[in-house]
């Protein structure tokens, strides 16, 4: 959805409009007419009716983090470190250990990523050599209640599937 | 005081020490010349090609660096077109098979071929034939894990293994693509040295199976420290980290040149002593069985020893100068008898002519220099009398059994300041008047005497979320005159004037002081 632009002009130079209190309750005059009028239609206010209407997200959005896996369902992250390296927010906690699936030699034992920390920079999808990490799962709104549960595992982020066609989101890579 | 000569490297005059190399010689002004193979403990092989310097007029004119000695009026190129085309080829033929995984490769962040590609190469691989693929993750035993495919062929294993531990596991075979280290069948390193193959492999290619994977090079934080495992004292590098939300561990120790005491080498034993540092440490400091904070632990003893007709101290052979003398200072002040009795510590026939000692205190010199007494019948005659008995931080239960432990202090009050649990026998740790959980030595500052009376500085880097007093601030806590490292320092001083020209034991020369034989009490 595209915002509506209107340009107003500046005002405020005329002895009328220096008395302040005409303006005033010209402007209320305003308020009230807005009310009358959106009371009996709304269709034409300047607001998303969010959540019932949800915004369109481009490819290239950084959303909640995801892992990606081999066509074999082996996560591709090797546990480099270059992500949590990267990380200015510090937020990505990575434990590494010994491949047994027998892809490589090294893979992640735990991988976790605090959401209340992330800054949503995509620093770590940047840095990552392997492909194994993106942001394109078109998650924008994550709530919870405590700060434990801002924190999500491995298997959670392998479980997610790209918000967006492969195509899409290789051009939103391209000129990077 | 070695003699120095005048050369020129790219025209610049530099003065060098003779007798020395071009890497050696350079490298002390600070001017690197790339190598793989060479290593000052192991001798030029010349067999990388890297070191391959320019020699104006030279007869020949191209000369590897590490089997040239420096010579006056020497004119060295490194920067000439020549030199720069040699060791950029030199380095594309390191990459033609190198399978280039510095994401799961251990050496990142410390390897040669990824600072020399920075440096000196820096271009797209000309490749288009598949690489040559061997052998990955091969066990060479010892705790050393072999990657064929990043190997240089550097031969500086090979070497070490042949002429420093003269066992000769490794050896080279094959040659061009194919050539590989490999151990001989059935027959893997297996010596008490082995895991220095791993310091000193310039690539990836070995590494420790202890180490493997557990921490990226680049977040270890590093300390100038001692090995306390035996009396030489090696020089070491504590590599440390503290992971967010977790503790400040260890992660490995890893030797630190001194060509006075250790070399470059560092034994296996003592580098897995890294262990004991973060695992199945005392944390809490009790007053007759319930936590309780330390003033009100200090208050209670400080009570007991005045109260006391005789007061037995009983010190670590591993203590620093500062704690030992700071033990002795309270002890001046309140009457009481320090001893060192450390009979355990020394483990019979474990020495070797090389590094290992028998003796596992890594201070026993700078006990009898502050003459501490450490004979079993004077701690058996004091410990029998002595109705206060406090241990700074000895391992008794390496002497004694837990036994004799109970029956010399089964109607003494025990205040047991230690490091690990079990110290004085898990029977006698239940019966103890008071506890306290000691600083152990990677956390704290101090100077350690080893077995040829060189005095050492060393410093602990690692910060414990749990805070624990040091010997210094718990003999300070019970009322000594030394009430910190510093007026503790002091006080060593004066018992060893050879140290006493130093400020602060921080201004001690890296490679240590060496007392005369009268100054170490010989």
């Amino acid at each position: 959805m595209a915002a509506k632009v209107k340009q107003l002009p500046s005002r405020g130079g005329t002895p009328a409009e220096k008395v302040y209190l005409i303006e005033i309750f010209k402007g209320m005059a305003i308020t009230l007419k807005h009310f009358l009028r959106n009371l009996w239609d709304n269709s034409n206010l300047y607001v998303r009716h969010y959540p019932e209407v949800q915004p369109d997200i481009p490819a290239r959005w950084r959303g909640r983090h995801r892992l990606l896996t081999h066509p074999d369902g082996t996560p591709k992250c090797v546990a480099c470190f270059m992500c949590q390296t990267n990380c200015p927010a510090d937020c990505i906690m990575i434990k590494a250990g010994t491949r047994i699936d027998g892809v490589t030699e090294k893979m992640p034992v735990s991988f976790t990523i605090d959401l209340a920390e992330c800054i949503y920079c995509g620093y770590c999808v940047e840095a990552c050599p392997e492909d194994a990490i993106r942001m394109d799962t078109g998650i924008y709104a994550f709530t919870s209640s405590n700060r434990e549960e801002m924190k999500i595992g491995m298997t959670e982020m392998l479980s997610l599937k790209g918000g967006f066609p492969e195509e899409e989101y290789q051009k939103g890579l391209e000129g990077e | 005081m070695t003699e120095m000569i005048k050369l020129f490297v790219n025209g610049e005059e530099v003065e060098v020490e003779s007798g020395k190399n071009l890497i050696d010689a350079l490298e002390k002004v600070g001017i690197e010349i790339p190598h793989f193979c060479y290593h000052p403990a192991l001798g030029a092989d010349g067999n990388c090609r890297m070191c391959l310097v320019g020699i104006e007029d030279g007869r020949p004119p191209v000369v590897p660096a590490c089997k040239t000695l420096a010579k006056e009026g020497m004119k060295v190129l490194l920067d000439a077109d020549n030199i720069k085309k040699i060791q950029h080829d030199v380095m594309e033929l390191e990459f033609i098979n190198h399978p280039t995984d510095c994401p799961i490769c251990d050496q990142a962040g410390e390897c040669k071929l990824q600072d020399y590609y920075m440096k000196y190469e820096g271009t797209e691989s000309r490749m288009w034939v598949p690489q040559v693929t061997k052998r990955k993750m091969q066990d060479f035993g010892g705790g050393v894990i072999h990657d064929q495919e990043r190997c240089v062929a550097c031969g500086r294993c090979v070497r070490f293994l042949r002429q420093i531990t003269r066992t000769g596991e490794l050896g080279l075979v094959n040659r061009g693509d194919d050539c590989r280290v490999e151990f001989f069948p059935g027959r893997p390193i297996n010596n008490r040295y082995g895991l220095n193959v791993v310091d000193l492999c310039p690539v990836g290619a070995l590494t420790s199976a202890d180490f493997r994977f557990k921490q990226r090079a680049w977040f270890l934080k590093r300390a100038e420290s001692i090995c306390h495992g035996c009396s030489k004292g090696c020089n070491i590098m504590v590599d440390h980290n503290k992971e967010k939300y977790e503790d400040d561990i260890i992660y490995r120790l890893r030797p630190r040149q001194n060509e006075q005491v250790n070399g470059w080498f560092m034994c296996d034993e003592g580098r897995m002593t890294y262990k004991l540092e973060n695992d199945n440490r005392l944390e809490e400091c009790t007053l007759a069985g319930a936590v309780r904070p330390l003033a009100d632990i200090f208050a209670d003893a400080e009570r007991r020893i005045e109260r006391a007709t005789k007061v037995l101290f009983l010190v670590s052979p591993s203590a620093s100068l500062e704690q030992l003398a700071a033990v002795q200072a309270l002890a001046e002040k309140t009457g009481a008898t320090v001893s060192a009795f450390s009979d355990g510590y020394i483990v019979k026939d474990d020495g070797d002519d090389f590094l290992i000692k028998d003796d596992k205190a890594a201070n026993r010199a700078g006990v009898d220099l502050l003459g501490i007494a450490k004979s079993r019948t004077h701690f058996d005659n004091m410990a029998k009398e002595a109705d206060v008995f406090i241990n700074f931080g000895n391992d008794l239960s390496r002497s004694l059994s837990e036994e004799q432990i109970g029956r010399l202090f089964s109607d003494t009050w025990v205040l047991n300041g230690a490091t690990h649990p079990g110290q004085l026998g898990a029977v006698m740790e239940k019966k103890v008047g008071s506890s306290i959980a000691l600083r152990s030595w990677s956390e704290y500052h101090g100077v350690v005497v080893n077995c040829d009376g060189i005095a050492q500085k060393f410093v602990g880097g690692v910060m414990k979320n749990v805070e624990r007093p040091d010997i210094v601030e718990m003999a300070a806590g019970l009322g000594s005159p030394a009430t910190g490292t510093a007026a503790a320092w002091a006080l060593v001083q004066k018992k060893i004037p050879a140290l006493a020209e130093f400020g602060g034991f921080l201004e001690l020369p890296a490679e240590g002081v060496k007392l005369t034989d009268n100054e170490a009490g010989k």
